[in-house]
């Protein structure tokens, strides 16, 4: 982390990627990796905990295995992404903003992410997923089972 | 300096003043809620608009600085409709609590509204809900999200007042919350002034919940009796609906405002410092078991006082005045036993610990009125030297005002005080330990009960004032005093405290040339 | 027509490097460096009428000199690669596919404006993109473009690539600085303007992916080129984005000042299963909406703003005759409250009461009253705020609401009336 805070003429504006970095390796944001980082970047904790509630990227509960991350913005909403996202919804049985049971699924429904010439896209962990179809969601979710 | 007109009325004011502050020297004011004159600017509740000559779009005044020829209106059609635009997109969220929440009657929210607003509703749909409701934050105040505008005047505070930093506002859009840090507290030492800034209900303070309604309430500028510091509050209390709370009449303190001073702010040590104003009170002279009338109990006193005086053994007369006494108080009582009766040896100076002090506004030294004692007083002695004596049996008198001696000197040699010494006085306004072993117990009244002067830290003398009048027999100490002195014979005929004042500064240098009326509500220091 | 700034896409991305050396790769670079000063480098900026790709088309080498000369402050460069418009893609294929020509405009820029530190800002869904930046920003030091003085100069200049995470609102160039110093993404007052008081409190430039990867090929081959290749006042050429209902979705690298009808019909290859034109976003999702009498209008930013909208991003959505326009508006309110920051009320209360108005419409439970009330507030919304999203939803939603006012009184009158 320190190679990390090198780079920045104040500490606090390495925060961002500190975080993604400790989210990386923990797979979501603890109360205490808000203290230690608060420490560590000598700023109070309740602006660490106000910069991870504020952005959407950062988590503070675990993600299933496979993350369905859908957008829901104009180019995708004019391509089908609602029906993309009513599908996603009844093979796994879960709403946005849900884990299956057995944690092997999370989904959300997100805003424009930058990849409208292949709408209707996904996030699928972190790997972008357009041109997609009721056929495609069967295969990764037959396939991440 | 800039030129500028505000609403057809000229004015000149330092560069980098904002419009405003300058609206405000006119007299002009602009309604507001994130902006505080003590926090760094904020600019997002933006209700504070005016119309600039020359700009297209409304400017907030917060955070627009004067300049040379500026034309500004607060008034136009353009601001108004503006302020109404505002009002509508914070009411739109936000919950209809008026009948349960405490700041119903003190709301920013409906004061704009009656003046500002008075639109009809065309809100359709559901609000926004929060986390929290009625949720405690801490051992003084209550959260309740649904409320908040956002304005973050407490977050600003906790973070550039009191460096605590414990709230913040979480995620956004409308579903940003203010909230405190998840597992802490928002437990510093001036907790209590963010429900003060916080200009509609969602910041409440626990001490007041529900007590009562503030419309009943009557309001006396007063100074806090805590510490030398001599914050200048606001003494609150219940003026017409004695509703039985505890049949108490003070509801809360409030800080108030002195540049020179407190600024805007109170600790939460002297703000929650009242209830003893209304409870434990002494309210009749005891004679051991025996309740007198206050005639009856100087008698007794005099019964003491008189054969010394004549005896010429006034050194067998040992008075403990204190620091918590007003000016004036402790003009009389020097006046009676110093002057009048010379040799009784007078002291306040009794062997207490310091507390604890900070950058902010809390002093050590617990006594509000310690320059004061020791301008007037001028003593020369020393409390351990009067307290061995009244322990060995060479007093006949001792004369406590206020201290509890079995806190100070502990329960033994209060006990064999108490057995030593054949009048053993004590004059105060609430009950402690020291009550049960004194021989006669004085009722005098508390700082909200009389009129006087205390001189704190800066040497600055400052006013109290009476709120309501002294409980059952209780007096001012001075009273107490003086009677005492007419039944010796040196009348000490002062009808109230003003005129003890004006001899006061007629007789002590540091106060001369010092009036009721110049010292006002901001103090004067005194002369060197 | 000459590509630019797509001139290098399509190509083997593992080979970047040195395909972008070998066709004159970090010349332009070296000829700023030895050959110009910083003021001339700004002036020939200037006189190429480049403007800023990034959504306000401010005239870039204008913004460069507001960066004052006298100030001890170090200056410095912030690359905004937040790309969060709505229709809007363009930047990820120069990040993924021709970084170092994002470079090479870096180091232009910073001897211009005499910055030594330049960070570039890359949302945090862009994964890849990221990747790939960094990892030309690596061979580039390591070939001596970057670091201390650099190809043999006294010229210093780092770079560091910096990562956002899920916010539109930090692609607002003082919301950027705020996410930038690790704060939440909360637009500044303003004044003071970045130019004077930017990052750290120091005069910053802040400029789009693709203005600044445009700046090589201007050092060199000079303004007049530039100016030619676009039209009156609006130099080059830029990147269109084309989504929607569009047989050919995707990036056109064409003049600008052409026509709208042209990118949808002759580049983009017409509506989709041959179906008719309803409606067209020209510059991402914050532009007033356009009707099919309006298509003849040449995408630059001052033709489009005569006609009532704006270029912005260069994200042109293409609607169908199949498109609910309510649903459309819906959806572009639900973008809006989902992205408010939150800070000033207007914006905060306003977005989710519109969105939430709209979500009634669109579903059929509103009444007569909420359409007459939703123009209403959204034009409080608007003129009211800290920066210009206010100002993006009022503009948006309005469109839709005048435009197409039929179909949403529509679903009002076809409300089945409930005395319940």
């Amino acid at each position: 982390m320190d190679k990390i805070t090198a780079k920045y003429e104040q500490k606090r504006a390495a925060l961002l990627p500190v975080l993604h970095f400790v989210q990386v390796k923990e797979g979501l944001i603890s109360s205490d990796a808000e203290q230690n980082i608060a420490e560590y970047l000598s700023i109070p904790v309740v602006h660490v905990h106000e910069v991870v509630s504020f952005y959407h990227l950062f988590r503070q509960t675990p993600e299933g295995k496979y993350h369905f991350s859908v957008c829901q913005t104009i180019a995708c909403a004019l391509r089908g992404s609602e029906e993309i996202i009513e599908h996603i919804q009844s093979r796994l049985g879960i709403k946005p903003g849900e884990t299956t049971p057995d944690g092997k699924f999370s989904l959300s429904v997100v805003e424009c992410l930058g990849a409208c010439e292949t709408a209707p896209v996904m996030q699928g962990n972190k790997e972008y997923i357009g041109c997609l179809n009721k056929k495609k969601i069967d295969e990764i979710i037959d396939q991440e089972k | 300096m800039p030129n500028l007109t505000i609403d057809g009325q000229q004015l000149e004011v330092p560069a980098g003043t904002t419009i405003i502050q300058a609206a405000k020297k006119l007299g002009i004011s602009i309604p507001h809620y994130c902006y505080h004159p003590a926090l760094p600017v904020a600019g997002n509740c933006r209700i504070c608009m005016v119309e600039v000559e020359k700009q297209p779009k409304l400017q907030i005044s917060c955070y627009t600085p004067v300049a040379e020829g500026m034309v500004v209106r607060t008034d136009s059609p353009k601001v108004l409709e503006a302020r109404k635009t505002i009002l509508e997109f914070l009411l739109v969220n936000h919950p209809l609590d008026c009948p349960v929440c405490d700041q119903s009657g003190e709301c920013k929210l409906q004061d704009y509204y009656m003046k500002h607003g008075l639109y009809n509703s065309r809100l359709a749909d559901v609000k926004v809900k929060k986390d929290k409701k009625a949720f405690s934050i801490g051992p003084t105040v209550m959260l309740d999200q649904e409320r908040c505008i956002l304005c973050t005047r407490c977050v600003r505070f906790t973070e550039n007042i009191t460096k605590t930093n414990e709230l913040g506002i979480f995620s956004r859009g409308d579903h940003s919350q203010l909230d405190i840090y998840p597992g802490r507290q928002l437990d510093n030492n001036y907790s209590g002034n963010v429900v003060d800034i916080c200009p509609v209900g969602a910041l409440t303070d626990k001490d007041f919940r529900f007590k009562c309604r503030v419309w009943y309430l009557a309001g006396t500028k007063s100074i806090c009796p805590g510490c030398s510091m001599g914050c200048n509050i606001t003494v609150e209390w219940d003026k017409s609906r004695p509703h039985e709370y505890k049949k108490a009449r003070v509801m809360r303190l409030k800080p108030r405002l002195n540049t020179d001073v407190n600024n805007y702010w109170i600790c939460d040590k002297g703000r929650y410092n009242y209830h003893f104003i209304d409870e434990n009170r002494i309210l009749h002279p005891q004679l051991n078991d025996e309740l007198i009338s206050l005639d009856q109990a100087l008698d007794v006193m005099v019964k003491t006082i008189a054969p010394l005086k004549e005896a010429k053994r006034l050194n067998r007369i040992g008075v403990l005045a204190s620091a918590q006494l007003t000016n004036e108080d402790l003009f009389v009582i020097r006046k009676l036993f110093k002057d009048a009766l010379p040799g009784v040896g007078l002291d306040f100076r009794v062997p207490e610990a310091l507390g604890d002090s900070d950058d902010l506004l809390i002093k050590a030294d617990k006594n509000p009125n310690t320059a004061g004692a020791l301008s007037i007083l001028q003593p020369d002695g020393d409390v351990g030297a009067i307290v061995q004596k009244a322990k060995s049996g060479e007093l006949d008198l001792l004369y406590v005002f206020g201290h509890d001696l079995v806190k100070l000197l502990g329960v033994e040699s209060v006990k064999q005080i108490a057995k030593s010494i054949k009048l053993f006085v004590f004059q105060g306004s609430n009950v402690h330990e020291t009550c049960s072993y004194a021989h006669l117990n004085l009722p005098s009244s508390v700082y909200a009960e009389k009129e006087g002067t205390f001189t704190n830290c800066q040497l600055r003398v400052q006013r109290i004032r009476t709120a309501f009048p002294a409980l059952e027999d209780a007096k001012a100490d001075w009273q107490i005093v003086a009677m005492l002195g007419e039944k010796l014979g040196t009348p000490l005929s002062y009808k109230n405290s003003q005129e003890i004042f004006k001899d006061l500064a007629a007789t002590i240098a540091p106060f001369s040339g010092m009036t009721y009326e110049s010292i006002a509500d901001q103090g004067i220091v005194l002369k060197a | 027509m000459e590509k630019v700034v797509s001139r290098h896409f399509g190509q083997d991305s593992t080979q970047s490097f040195v395909n972008y050396l070998k066709d004159n790769g970090y010349r332009a670079a070296r000829k700023a460096l030895t050959e110009m000063t910083p003021a001339g480098v700004i002036d020939e900026v200037k006189n190429s009428n480049l403007r800023g790709l990034g959504g306000a088309g401010f005239p870039t080498g204008l913004k460069w000199s507001f960066i004052p000369k006298d100030n001890p402050k170090p200056k410095y460069l912030v690359v905004n690669a937040d790309e969060g418009e709505p229709g809007t893609f363009k930047d990820k294929y120069i990040l993924e596919q021709d970084p170092h020509a994002l470079i090479e405009g870096i180091i232009i820029t910073c001897f211009a404006i005499q910055s030594h530190k330049a960070y570039v800002y890359v949302r945090g869904e862009y994964a890849k993109a990221f990747g790939s930046l960094q990892n030309a920003v690596n061979e580039a030091y390591k070939a001596g473009f970057l670091g201390a003085g650099i190809m043999g100069t006294g010229f210093n200049i780092d770079v560091v690539v910096h990562p956002g995470a899920g916010a539109y609102i930090c692609g607002e160039e003082t919301g950027l600085l705020e996410s930038l110093e690790g704060k939440k993404g909360f637009p500044r007052l303003k004044p003071p303007f970045p130019a004077v008081v930017g990052l750290f409190g120091c005069p910053t430039v802040i400029n789009n992916v693709e203005t600044i990867a445009c700046v090589p090929p201007i050092i060199n081959k000079g303004s007049e080129w530039y100016v030619q290749l676009g039209c009156a006042k609006n130099g080059g050429n830029r990147l269109f984005c084309v989504s929607g209902h569009v047989q050919r979705p995707g990036i056109y690298e064409l003049p600008l000042g052409t026509p709208l009808r042209e990118i949808i019909y002759d580049h983009a290859g017409g509506i989709l299963k041959g179906r008719q034109l309803k409606a067209v976003i020209p510059g991402g999702i914050s532009a007033p909406v356009l009707t099919p009498d309006q298509i003849d209008v040449k995408m630059d930013f001052d033709s489009l703003k005569a006609i009532g909208s704006m270029a912005g991003s260069g994200g042109v959505v293409v609607m169908d005759e199949t498109t609910d326009m309510v649903f459309a508006a819906m959806v572009a309110a639900r973008f809006f409250a989902h992205e408010s920051c939150g800070q000033c009320s207007p914006c905060r209360e306003g977005s989710g009461w519109v969105y939430r108005n709209l979500k009634r419409i669109y579903e059929g439970t509103a009444r007569p009253y909420d359409l007459i009330n939703l123009a209403g507030i959204v034009n409080n919304i608007g003129g009211n705020t800290i920066c210009a999203f206010g100002d993006a939803v009022t503009m948006c939603l309005s469109s839709y609401v005048s435009k197409f006012r039929h179909e949403f009184e529509s679903k009002i009158k076809g409300r089945v009336c409930n005395t319940n």
